[in-house]
């Protein structure tokens, strides 16, 4: 009984190598120079070519740029949906309206369509409005998340009504209540929430790749994919691009991972 | 289900608001009185409207733009009308039935894997006994926040036969070199690794979470009662965490079966189609060939078993009480 | 009342505004074709082309934007494969959303041509036919469409030969320039294996790339391909059937390196594991300057024949500049192309800045084509090329259902190479799979 502290501990931190593992290796990699990225054995030590991968990476994609333009798209997007989702997910669990039940079942129904499907009739109708290569193109469609509002609603739904009731006796509107008291009860998954879109955000590829034209719009999952041409790739570019797209990210679960792990708490563990 | 608040430092740490449900005895769940309700009718539909809105242009209209495409061939000016024939050629399609193949196998291999691995990393979290535990914590999560291309460029070169970084560690321990991502069998392992790297840390978290929202009194009652931790963990551990597992296995089922992100850059869905995956092989048909009409009868075919599976799992666990 | 909205009223308001997106949405449906298009001669025009062949595009613009005041011209680098998912969205949404110039490869325009009609603009209208002669030989019936229009002009072409490391045959005590055959090569490769331990080229065996230009090769050299010029399916013809032997016969003769996995082909040539590399015209400049310590080692010769005494020469791919249907400013966009494309100097320009081999045969008359080249050990390195083109290889015929083609021969060729199948039996089964899937015939 004494040694499963050490054991269980030895344990996990031989899991907790093998998911950080490939990313120190990537970050190693990154500092390569490109014909030393294939060398055996693999360069386990950083290379001095950090700066060089990087001002090759400025000049062909223009990565400030690419950076700036992959922050606003995952931030608005978050904003975005965190807002939609707690409106949603609000109505849910506290009000009874017709059509409610329908428009939840299909709301999750859509989950069972695969999104590659759904690209077609999607950038047709984003030709149609004039926004394609928009910084909206690629934001509107992540809007609505069937996951999110369903996990709004499973948290909100725990909310006890009298607190709510409380506040509308005191002659508060519905979005002070919100404001107020929704919101601030509710921070953890909240948070939880934002960060899941977020990552979305931030990653996604096949869509931002169709609906943007200009490189000056493109995201860094685009940018990076374009660096990729017949035989003539630069590896540790790739690379480092890869792995500057994990660090900002990363960062924002390093502020939010208190709140998260409460928040997933309070939204998938209820009924 | 719990009378007190659940325990645990994450939770009480949330946020300064978070002591306001704490006065509140969070048991009952009255509705709101029916008046009120009648003189606030709008509110909810004003609440929805942002997620209705969004949900008939981004969600529906592509959903039943594409639904009737399944149903017609050509494409551009020569589209026209062709009942149930894509239906038709795919059940008459090999490479449907190997995509299928492939796609149940992952999904009968990965998901349990995976998912038993998360439960195994979650208990070890949630220990008392273990140090460091925000540490291992963040590392096990840290994976599930790549994306696609990063995770691609990265296990594409971890993987490569000669100079990949899985072969040099795997040559310390003298086995020999690995042809992954090469060789159908080792492929398949190769992708499944992937998948499993990627997200076991998310489903351990989630689990995580769960753990610390069962009651401790119930773990002390069982104590009392003289239970072991063996059965402490079928009698309480698992039927507490009953929601939880049963949305991870709904998410991973819907995950894996459409699966595309690992194929698509990792192997192409090769070799010689071991791991051509449904979703791989419907974005062959729409993106390389051009046939849109098949593609999307591709999808609805895959959403109809999506649907029967979710439903079945549900069925499974959401009512054994 | 704090809230002024009746029910009745957002009712309403949801239901107008989903029509208006429902109407709106059939609108962009109903309008495929070129209803977008338009003739315009001035204006700012977008060019979509890949890493270096955008570079070398990107040289073009100061000469024209000079020569053609009113028009400008925007270069944009997709990435390749990304650039083929682009177009393909923008033709499937009826051509809108499109660059005005779009750089396309022989291995998806009769696929766009015959799929999408009315995506590519009519160059004929502007004259392009007058072009017909200009280029290399076999690429022209590539451009025209079945409504017997022009709908695109070549840029690049990239005509076979075979890199051979003049080093390892000298040590094995073999001639390379008597071998004219891969009968021959098969029967000296054992030679420079065992004198170097060089293998003699090197495949990705399990097609992870879907890279199947050699085994296409070997059947250009037969004047075959996956389909006749009745696009009637050959994919398990005696050529094809021939082309997966020799294949096969270099793996049993342990021959074939595998060079699957990113990086793996240019790690083997850089330890000089490998003898030879059958590889097209850009790869001249290619070799040069990614293993410029291999300088003087290298030499190239036109590709031995896939049967004794069969012919020598063979196109391994082009590309080509189309203009969008939907263009509004067609005639600027038809410009740029026609600037680009024919005129001799700006073609040579983009050749020496981008190593884009140029088709346009007025280009090959520039003495550089018979310059010697220090890295070949002096030898004319793209004079054997352009010799090659002067030979003459049929055209081939793509068809709209190259990709499929493509696939299942990967798969064949897979199964053939990690699995032991027989090669006529592997492509009989693929060419009746490609029969089911595309309804075409097999040729008798």
């Amino acid at each position: 009984m004494k040694a499963r502290g050490p054991l269980l501990t030895l344990l996990l931190a031989g899991a907790f190598g093998l998911c950080v593992g490939p990313f120190y290796w990537l970050a190693v990699a990154a500092t390569q120079d490109d014909k030393d990225v294939f060398s055996w054995p693999p360069a386990l030590l950083p290379g001095g070519h950090l700066m060089e991968n990087l001002r090759g990476l400025q000049e062909s994609v223009g990565l400030t740029r690419v950076l700036l333009n992959t922050l606003v798209v995952a931030g608005v997007q978050t904003v975005g949906a965190v807002t939609v989702s707690v409106l949603a997910g609000y109505a849910f669990a506290k009000f009874e309206f017709r059509g409610r039940n329908l428009f939840f079942v299909l709301l999750l129904s859509t989950l069972v369509v695969p999104d590659t499907v759904m690209l077609i009739p999607i950038f047709k109708m984003m030709m149609t409005f004039g926004l394609i290569d928009s910084y909206q193109s690629v934001i509107l469609p992540g809007l609505v998340t069937p996951f999110g509002i369903f996990l709004m609603r499973q948290s909100l739904r725990s909310m006890p009504d009298e607190l709510l009731d409380a506040a509308r006796v005191d002659g508060a509107g519905e979005l002070r209540v919100l404001r107020q008291i929704v919101i601030p009860v509710n921070r953890p998954v909240i948070a939880a929430l934002a960060l899941f879109v977020f990552l979305g955000g931030w990653n996604q590829f096949v869509w931002p790749l169709i609906a943007l034209r200009s490189p000056e719009m493109y995201t860094l999952p685009v940018a990076t994919a374009t660096l990729q041409g017949l035989s003539t790739t630069n590896y540790a570019q790739v690379l480092l691009a890869g792995a500057i797209a994990a660090v900002p990210v990363m960062a924002l679960f390093l502020v939010l991972q208190r709140q998260f792990i409460s928040g997933l708490l309070a939204g998938a563990t209820k009924e | 289900m719990a009378l007190a608040p659940p325990p645990g430092p994450t939770r009480a740490a949330g946020a300064a608001g978070a002591a306001a449900p704490a006065a509140v005895p969070p048991a009952g769940r009255r509705r709101p009185a029916r008046r009120r309700q009648l003189t606030r009718h709008s509110v909810p539909y004003l609440l929805i409207m942002p997620a209705v809105l969004g949900f008939a242009v981004f969600k529906a209209y592509p959903v039943a733009d594409s639904l009737l495409i399944s149903f017609t061939t050509g494409n551009d000016a020569d589209s026209h009308f062709a009942g149930l024939a894509n239906y038709r050629r795919l059940l008459a399609d090999p490479l449907f039935w190997t995509a299928l193949r492939n796609t149940g196998l992952i999904l009968a291999v990965q998901v349990p894997l995976m998912l038993g691995l998360a439960l195994l990393v979650a208990l070890g979290l949630n220990s008392t006994k273990v140090r460091l535990r925000a540490l291992w914590r963040l590392g096990v999560f840290v994976p599930s926040l790549t994306g696609l291309v990063a995770a691609g460029v990265m296990f594409s070169v971890i993987l490569n036969r000669d100079a990949g970084l899985l072969n040099w560690v795997l040559s310390l321990f003298g086995v020999d070199r690995v042809n992954w991502l090469g060789s159908p069998v080792w492929a398949r392992v190769g992708v499944v690794l992937v998948i499993t790297w990627h997200y076991t840390g998310y489903n351990a978290v989630m689990y995580l979470a769960g753990l610390q929202g069962i009651p401790t009194e119930l773990y002390e009652a069982a104590m009392v009662d003289g239970a072991g931790p063996v059965r402490r963990f079928t009698a309480i551990t698992l039927p507490q965490l009953r929601p939880i597992l049963l949305l991870t296995v709904v998410l991973s089922t819907i995950g894996t079966l459409q699966l595309f992100d690992e194929p698509y850059v990792l192997t192409g869905g090769g070799p010689d189609n071991a791991t051509l995956t449904v979703t791989m092989y419907l974005y062959d048909n729409g993106f390389k060939y051009f046939d849109f009409g098949y593609a999307s009868a591709l999808a609805y075919a895959l959403a109809l078993l999506v649907s029967v599976l979710g439903i079945v799992q549900v069925r499974l666990m959401g009512e054994r009480r | 009342m704090p809230h002024p909205l009746s029910r009745r009223q957002l009712l309403q308001l949801t239901a107008a505004s989903a029509a208006g997106l429902g109407l709106s949405a059939c609108g962009a449906g109903g309008s495929s074709g070129d209803a977008a298009g338009g003739d315009g001669d001035s204006g700012r025009i977008t060019v979509w082309s890949w890493t270096t062949a955008a570079e070398a595009l990107r040289g073009v613009v100061p000469s024209f934007e000079r020569d053609n005041p009113g028009i400008q011209v925007d270069i944009q680098d997709v990435g390749n494969p990304a650039i083929w998912d682009k177009i393909t969205v923008g033709l499937a949404s009826g051509g809108k959303g499109l660059a005005d110039v779009l750089h396309i490869g022989v291995d998806y325009l009769p696929g766009y041509l015959e799929k999408f009609p009315n995506g590519l603009a009519d160059l004929s209208r502007y004259g392009a036919d007058r072009y017909q002669d200009a280029f290399a030989q076999g690429l022209w019936p590539t451009v025209v469409g079945k409504d017997k229009a022009v709908h695109a002009l070549p840029w690049e072409v990239n005509p076979l030969g075979l890199f051979y490391r003049q080093d390892h045959f000298e040590r094995a005590g073999v001639d390379p320039t008597a071998l004219t055959s891969w009968d021959d090569l098969i029967a000296a490769g054992p030679k420079v294996l065992a004198a170097t331990g060089a293998q003699l080229l090197g495949l990705d065996k399990p097609g992870t790339t879907q890279d199947m230009d050699f085994f296409q090769n070997l059947m250009q050299l037969q004047d075959a391909f996956y389909f006749d010029h009745d696009g009637r399916i050959t994919l398990a013809g005696p050529a094809a059937v021939q082309a997966l032997t020799v294949i096969k016969r270099l793996n049993d003769a342990g021959l074939l390196a595998d060079t699957a996995g990113q990086g793996t082909w240019k790690r083997l040539v850089g330890e000089g594991k490998l003898a030879t590399a059958p590889y097209p015209a850009w790869a001249v400049e290619y070799l040069a300057t990614k293993f410029p310590d291999q300088s003087g080692k290298w030499r190239v010769m036109q590709p031995p024949a896939a049967v004794p005494g069969g012919g020598r020469s063979a196109i391994v791919n082009s590309t080509y500049l189309a203009v969008a249907a939907a263009s509004k400013r067609r005639r600027a966009a038809w410009r740029f192309v026609e600037y680009a494309l024919t005129k001799p100097a700006e073609i040579n320009r983009m050749f020496t800045s981008g190593g884009v081999f140029p088709a346009l045969t007025a280009a090959y008359a520039d003495p550089m084509f018979a310059a010697p080249n220090a890295f070949y050990g002096g030898q004319s390195a793209l004079k054997s090329f352009v010799d090659s083109l002067g030979a003459g290889s049929g055209a081939t015929n793509f068809t709209g259902d190259y990709a499929r083609a493509l696939k299942l021969a990967s798969d064949a060729q897979s199964q053939v190479l990690l699995k032991g199948a027989d090669p006529a039996s592997a492509l009989k089964d693929a060419a009746r799979q490609l029969a089911q899937q595309t309804g075409r015939q097999l040729a008798a």
